[in-house]
């Protein structure tokens, strides 16, 4: 259902699966009564059922004191008056005042819970956020930048533009990004906090100035509309388990007429040789590891698929490989081992992995290695670009 | 600073104005802070509150005025609108409660009671929730003015 009127908007589904009574966007009411219908669809969402019910406000961006009594004090008379019923309600560590606002009722009822919880939206996130994965990610954008930063051109992407870096990670693309085009004005949003602070330290001891780090979530970001010329979104689609909600925000954000550029791996062709046989075994079983944590690490040719569908025009894709001959075969390496240690450690770790096949899933990181650093060797790592342009 | 001058009247002919006004406000102070995003989208919030309150309790007739200003990491808003002396007298009320020892208990009473909400509940909650030092004096022409003080980022995080 939505509400709506000049300047307010908010909307609520009951996910009657999940028992989940879900608000979204922004709720101002000047009376009460305002929400009679949303009060309505709570009471009758809640009616058949038992046991917990769900509250969930991570899309509640603003909300006046008007909203927060009526929907509170609703709260409270369901839990007071149904002993079968708890009630959990899911906040977001992206809207700051939403945590503490809704705390409270903690404090006026046992069977009340309130959470805050971003993380499912990311299954990756706790992998990528390893401190250790930073040199790798460090590295990872020196040898992609050597490519990127023609193929941005030939994306559309000029100086003086308004840019923004979604999913920026630790934001050295953005350093990269504001040295080589100056953007007018460059936000670099990312959901890891952990990353952000890295990311503004780095900035400060580099003396680079003019990029605008942001905390926030892409699936829902609290960017205005048609603000940018040019998003870019590197690796990350993959890391998520429903891109096609970033790339709806990638939309919403971006100027018609703007583009949308997006980068994705294929990791079953990652390639090299000698040992070519046993390398691409183990990069077939990463396709499989990532899909197992609900992460698509095969995303890179759909790619052109996923911007038509999200409604995007004049969509161009292709793909560039980075390789052990571009210079640095030891950063090559370097890359390839982190992967190992991620994907033969940590993660198959988590999936529950038997020796044996660790063994042999370990083996193929280090034939790519030694194909990478072998004189007459080649080791090969390929990545998708795709860019789309929002309609006018 | 920013101010925003406009006639109290005009401000009470739309509800939608306290929403319009704080996110534009907002949107022009959220640079060079921490985090802009969410810096925006507290800021809002509060000042939200506050233009709410001076929506439902204001004098008659007469200008109202909005200033924010910086000073490092504090933050703060102006309000100067009609006011008369019952008025002033609930906002005097307000701030009374929250320089007593029950402020945050009073604060739930208020966000908890099974009546309408009281018009200086918003006032309360700056004051509890966000932490925020409010003030209030007697301006000329008949008018009161409102000082919120405010620090929503921790330069620490």
């Amino acid at each position: 259902m939505i509400a709506e009127n000049s300047t307010q908007a908010f909307q609520w589904t009951y996910n009657e699966n999940d028992q989940e009574f879900a608000l979204h966007g922004s709720l101002r009411p000047q009376k009460a009564e305002e929400l009679s219908n949303c009060i309505s669809a709570l009471d009758q969402s809640v009616s058949n059922v038992s046991g917990k019910f769900y509250v969930n406000v991570r899309r509640l961006v603003r909300m006046n004191n008007v909203a927060f009594h009526a929907i509170a004090c609703k709260i409270l008379d369901l839990v007071r008056g149904r002993s079968d019923l708890d009630v959990h309600v899911t906040t977001s560590s992206v809207v700051g005042w939403a945590t503490r606002k809704f705390a409270v009722l903690e404090t006026m009822s046992d069977k009340i819970t309130v959470s805050e919880y971003d993380s499912e939206f990311y299954p990756g996130q706790s992998f990528v956020e390893d401190s250790e994965f930073i040199h790798v990610l460090r590295t990872q954008t020196k040898l992609t930048w050597k490519h990127e930063k023609d193929l941005l051109r030939q994306h559309g992407l000029k100086p003086g533009m308004q840019v923004a870096d979604i999913c920026c990670g630790i934001g050295d693309f953005a350093v990269l990004l504001q040295k080589e085009f100056s953007p007018d004005r460059l936000v670099a949003l990312d959901h890891s906090k952990s990353s952000l602070d890295y990311a503004r330290q780095v900035a400060a001891d580099f003396g680079i100035k003019g990029i605008d780090y942001v905390f926030g979530d892409a699936a829902d970001m609290l960017l205005e509309d048609n603000q940018f010329d040019f998003v870019t979104c590197r690796h990350s689609l993959q890391v998520f388990d429903r891109p096609e909600l970033i790339l709806k925000e990638l939309f919403r954000i971006c100027k018609p007429g703007g583009r949308i550029y997006v980068t994705n791996e294929k990791n079953s062709h990652c390639l090299g040789e000698p040992r070519g046989e046993s390398i691409q075994w183990t990069y077939n079983e990463v396709a499989k590891l990532w899909h197992h944590f609900d992460m698509d690490i095969e995303i890179g040719p759909k790619s052109r698929r996923l911007l038509i569908e999200g409604g995007f025009e004049d969509v161009t894709i292709g793909s560039f490989m980075v390789t052990s001959t571009d210079g640095d075969p030891q950063g090559f390496a370097d890359i390839i081992a982190s992967w190992k240690n991620l994907f033969a450690g940590k993660m198959a770790s988590e999936r529950g992995d038997d020796a044996a096949f660790v063994e042999r899933f370990a083996k193929g990181f280090d034939d790519h290695i030694f194909a990478a650093l072998h004189p007459k060797g080649y080791a090969g790592w390929p990545i998708w670009v795709a860019s789309g342009r929002k309609p006018l | 600073m920013l101010q925003m001058d406009l006639d109290i009247g005009d401000f009470c002919s739309n509800w939608a104005h306290c929403d319009l006004l704080s996110a534009y406000l907002a949107r022009m102070v959220s640079h060079n802070r921490l985090d802009s995003l969410l810096f925006s989208n507290l800021y809002s919030s509060a000042l939200n509150e506050l233009l709410e309150t001076v929506f439902r309790v204001h004098g008659k007739s007469g200008k109202l005025e909005c200033s924010v200003r910086r000073q490092g990491g504090l933050d703060r808003i102006e309000l100067v609108f009609p006011a008369d002396e019952d008025t002033f007298r609930v906002y005097s009320e307000a701030i009374d409660k929250l320089s007593g020892k029950d402020a945050e208990k009073l604060y739930l009473e208020a966000l908890f009671t099974e009546d309408e909400p009281d018009a200086s509940l918003g006032l309360l909650e700056l004051g509890v929730d966000y932490g925020a030092r409010l003030a209030i004096d007697r301006a000329g022409d008949g008018r009161m003015c409102l000082v919120a003080e405010l620090t929503l980022e921790d330069e620490n995080e």
